[in-house]
């Protein structure tokens, strides 16, 4: 904040899986950690920490983003969810569920970015068809799948949602 | 027979998966841990002089440093069967990462400041690069002093040795026949075939957090095989066994290289030196510089007859193991046995070597030399096809052993129709009747390994609360590939309840049975033999119990639920029979499994073979003459589950097999100069992205139904990976005529094969098969 004298923290406020969280943040400290030790978000891991695997994957005002290549400081006065937000207790989200019906992950670590990164996906182009969703998860890498069954399961994330809403 | 129940069903850790619930060894965490991190060489050979480590132990939140001068009563090396990589730098560091000295410091920031602080000296040595360099006669060795090693019992024409040559460090061997038949070889021809070397990429790094004092060690690990580790840490650190507690969570991907020491080492004497716990956790870029696949240079000679009939296979297999041994002994022992392949000689001729370079260790990765050998045996069919103006796939369904033939003498029987399995990827593709396009072709190919582990034991303990809760004890870790979830289907199976209610047991080497390691593929077809016999043990003491109970045969009584169906048809329930005979808090029934291939002497490795893993792929591709630019257009690849446990699981085990593959054929490679990596980080290493998937990817599970595992399983997880990229390389030849023998297929290499193409050839619609033979 404009106000604040320590160069080496900055105030920040955000939202954090619906909820404001207010805070004093060092200015070298990344997203990545401040979710996984500040929070115990632990669903955000690190792998590369290049911004390149996809691994650390949040929505930030519904977009993807890197949280090991991102400042705490940029996500002042926006909007941050990570998969332990997409679960209601007893329920999964549309995306979770289609994610476990159709067998889109294996060792799983990716999966919560994969989970987030489709997440994003939807909601920017509800029906993205093949290509889009295609190059959408081309930002994120899987070892395990051979990512047809990833894409598979955004397709049916996609019904899943478009049902949802078409009964709402 | 009837589907298994839950065979149609997701795998059972999907939604902590989803959620983000699940536990890897990334995310333990103990009060007061500290933070380890290591200083690594800038040489690729050099002799440590002097270490000096004092301002580092000075710097406020540093509470141990670690180096050579500090190892006392350590082992002076770790490996599977060559003993020769030490926890830190003793004297010389042999590849530029070697790990020189450790801090342990109250936060990684702290701990990457205090490696600043250490000074190291070193005088550099002259260092090979590559297998070439290091077989030279008067090459700089790497071990001038024998390590400790040692080498396993074999069986008929199998052998290997330590040290034959200078930067050798293991050698096996596998002669069958009479080398007489190469005098009834019409053509022999001789090819020499290259292949490179990928980074596994696991997206979990290698991780842990170590708790050790003078009575008791304690780690928690991502490493898939935890007796094996906790065996050879005892060993190293001359500690008991019973004293090492090694817990494995999930595991976040390993496709081979999370064995033996990796972390745990260093996090352990740390921890002691500091009295604090110690979480080790590699970066991205350490993690290449940790373990790589094995490069390899593959000569083969075969002997044919005029007809197509192959007769005799002499073949020289070359792996760079890099600096240390890891596990390449045994790397080298399959790729040599692998060379065969699928089909029948009558004479054989193989050796293998490991040869040492000053680059990173290269030990297990996915197909575990079966891959380097597939390349250079499907790639030399397709070549002796041309020269003899055969079709590739008649040629192959000409020479494939027939389901129940030994591999080779003493060997158990192929338990997978090959033929059918190339017929069914050929068909699907349309190779037969395929249109002949300039610039597109069609490839096929076949791989097989010995799955399952050689000699391996395997054991299980199933137990059932007296309200009918299942535990399944065993040693088998879960990384991704499905086989809790599987494991926990069979016992559900074999005891008439819902898998739901069998509950897999966390790995912890104080509680759970002895198991050699998850590797092989033998989870389903090795350790769920032991589970169906532990869960059939329990089962039949269920129903002596209620035999006796009810006063009724036991041969007439039945499990279903947590009741007894008994022959008059009466459902009993049994939890009211339990508390009603045991009293009190009730019972816990127990049933033990074992299971363990017969050790022969006439079999080569000393046992034989539990399965076949084999793996079929048909490719298609486009190939742009003027930049060598290859689009994959089609992809089928098949695995023959046996039965299916899951189908969705083997699915997976497939297409993430055969992608891997796409990357192996086509761009992913561990690219050096001289002795430095070039690109070993995510921006620079390129894997398979979704992008790269081609616009036709179909994997066909086949139940074949032979297998040996329960109700007819067989493994799955390496097959998918073993004939993609000879099957990519084949269309490549069908497509312009070019025969590759390098990998990857790079533009560069495909434009350099289309311009070495004969003279004739260099029109770019395919003809008629190119027939040329070797002068």
């Amino acid at each position: 904040m404009k106000d604040s004298v320590d160069l080496d923290a900055v105030q920040i406020r955000f939202s954090l899986n619906g909820e404001w969280q207010q805070l004093s943040v060092p200015t070298n400290q990344l997203l990545l950690g401040l979710l996984r030790e500040g929070f115990g978000l632990t669903s955000v891991r690190a792998s590369c920490d290049r911004g390149v695997c996809g691994v650390c994957t949040v929505l930030v005002d519904d977009e993807p983003v890197a949280a090991c290549s991102t400042f705490a400081f940029d996500v002042d006065g926006s909007r941050v969810e990570t998969v332990e937000g997409q679960t209601t207790p007893g329920s999964l989200s549309p995306v979770q569920r289609a994610f476990v019906e159709c067998g889109g992950m294996q060792c799983g670590f990716c999966t919560p970015g994969m989970v987030m990164l489709t997440t994003g996906l939807l909601r920017h182009t509800p029906d993205p068809g093949p290509e889009l969703a295609r190059r959408w998860i081309s930002s994120s890498i899987c070892r395990c799948t051979g990512y047809q069954m990833i894409l598979e399961s955004v397709r049916r994330a996609g019904e899943l949602l478009r049902d949802g809403e078409s009964r709402a | 027979m009837t589907a298994l129940a839950g065979r149609d069903t997701p795998r059972r850790d999907s939604v902590e998966k989803v959620t983000g619930r699940a536990r890897y060894a990334f995310d333990a965490s103990l009060p007061g841990m500290l933070h380890a991190k290591v200083l690594r060489s800038p040489h690729a050979h050099a002799r440590v002089l002097r270490v000096d480590a004092a301002r580092a132990r000075a710097l406020p939140g540093v509470h141990a440093v670690l180096t050579g001068d500090d190892l006392h009563n350590v082992e002076p090396g770790h490996g599977t069967f060559v003993k020769d990589q030490p926890v830190v730098a003793l004297d010389t560091v042999r590849y530029v990462g070697d790990v020189v000295a450790a801090v342990a410091a109250t936060d990684e920031q702290t701990a990457f400041a205090a490696l600043d602080l250490i000074t190291v000296d070193y005088e550099v040595l002259p260092s090979v690069a590559s297998v070439a360099e290091a077989l030279q006669p008067d090459a700089p060795e790497l071990f001038p002093v024998a390590p400790l090693g040692v080498v396993p019992g074999y069986g008929e024409g199998a052998s290997a040795s330590l040290r034959p040559a200078r930067n050798v460090s293991y050698e096996f061997r596998y002669r069958t026949g009479s080398e007489d038949v190469w005098a009834s070889c019409e053509h022999i021809f001789e090819d020499t075939f290259v292949f490179s070397r990928m980074y596994h990429m696991h997206l979990e790094p290698f991780v842990c957090v170590a708790t050790a004092d003078e009575d008791q060690i304690e780690v928690w690990t991502s490493n898939q095989s935890p007796f094996p580790l906790r065996k050879e840490l005892a060993r190293l650190l001359r500690f008991p066994e019973n004293h090492i507690r090694v817990h494995v969570g999930l595991i976040g991907g390993g496709f081979g290289s999370k064995n033996g020491c990796k972390t745990e080492p260093i996090a352990i004497l740390l921890a002691r030196a500091s009295g604090r716990p110690v979480r080790y956790c590699l970066s991205l870029e350490e993690c290449f510089l940790t373990l790589s696949q094995h490069e390899a240079v593959i000569t083969v000679r075969s002997g044919v007859h005029a007809d197509g009939t192959l007769v005799a296979r002499k073949s020289e297999v070359l792996l760079n193991a890099g600096a240390y041994s890891d596990a390449s002994p045994l790397v080298t022992e399959k790729a040599g046995y692998r060379m065969p392949g699928p089909y029948r000689w009558e004479h054989i001729d193989s050796v293998c070597q490991a040869v040492m370079t000053n680059t990173v260790p290269a030990g297990p990765f996915r197909g575990f030399g079966g891959t380097q050998a597939t390349w250079a045996s499907e790639r030399q069919i397709d070549l002796i096809a041309e020269r003899l103006g055969l079709d590739p796939l008649e040629l192959r369904l000409q020479n494939l052993k027939r389901l129940g033939e030994p591999f080779v003498p003493g060997e158990s029987g192929i338990d997978s129709d090959l033929g059918l399995g190339l017929q069914l990827v050929a068909d699907e593709i349309g190779y037969r009747g395929r249109e002949r396009r300039p610039g597109r072709g069609i490839g096929i190919a076949v791989g097989m390994k010995d799955g399952g582990g050689v000699n391996k034991p395997a054991q299980a303990r199933v137990k059932i609360s007296t309200s009918g809760d299942v535990y399944l004890h065993c040693g088998l870790t879960e990384m991704g590939q499905g086989s809790h979830s599987a494991l926990a289907q069979v016992v559900g199976q074999t005891l008439g309840v819902e898998p739901a209610r069998v509950k897999y047991v966390p790995v912890d080497t104080d509680s759970a049975p002895f198991d050699q390691g998850t590797n092989a593929s033998s989870g389903i077809a090795v350790m769920g033999q032991a589970v169906a016999r532990a869960a059939e043990d329990v089962r039949r003491k269920v129903l002596e119990f209620a035999a006796e109970w009810l006063g009724q045969p036991v041969a007439g009584l039945r499990l279903v639920g947590w009741s007894v169906l008994g022959a008059d048809g009466e459902l009993h329930r049994l939890p009211p029979m339990i508390m009603s005979h045991f009293g009190g808090t009730g019972m816990e029934f127990q049933g033990d499994g074992f299971h363990k291939a017969e050790s022969t002497h006439a079999a080569p490795l000393e046992a034989p073979c539990v399965f076949w893993e084999v793996g079929w792929a048909a490719a298609e591709v486009a190939v742009d003459e003027e930049t060598g630019r290859i689009s994959l257009l089609q992809l089928i690849v098949s695995g023959d589950a046996g039965t299916a446990i899951n189908a969705l699981g083997c699915r997976g085990q497939d297409e993430g097999g055969a992608v891997m593959g796409i990357g192996q054929a086509l761009f992913e490679e561990l690219r050096y100069e001289g002795v430095h990596l070039l690109n070993g980080e995510a921006l620079d290493y390129r894997v398979p992205l979704a992008e790269d998937l081609p616009p036709v990817f179909r994997s066909i599970t086949q139940e074949q139904g032979h297998g040996p595992g329960p109700f007819g399983a067989k493994g799955m997880g390496e097959g998918g990976f073993l004939p993609v990229a000879p099957a990519i390389a084949a269309a490549v030849a069908d497509a312009v005529g070019a025969q590759l023998t390098q990998l990857p297929l790079t533009p560069e290499r495909v434009l350099e094969a289309i311009d070495s193409r004969p003279r004739a050839e260099q029109s770019s619609a395919p003809s008629a098969p190119h027939a040329t033979a070797l002068p």
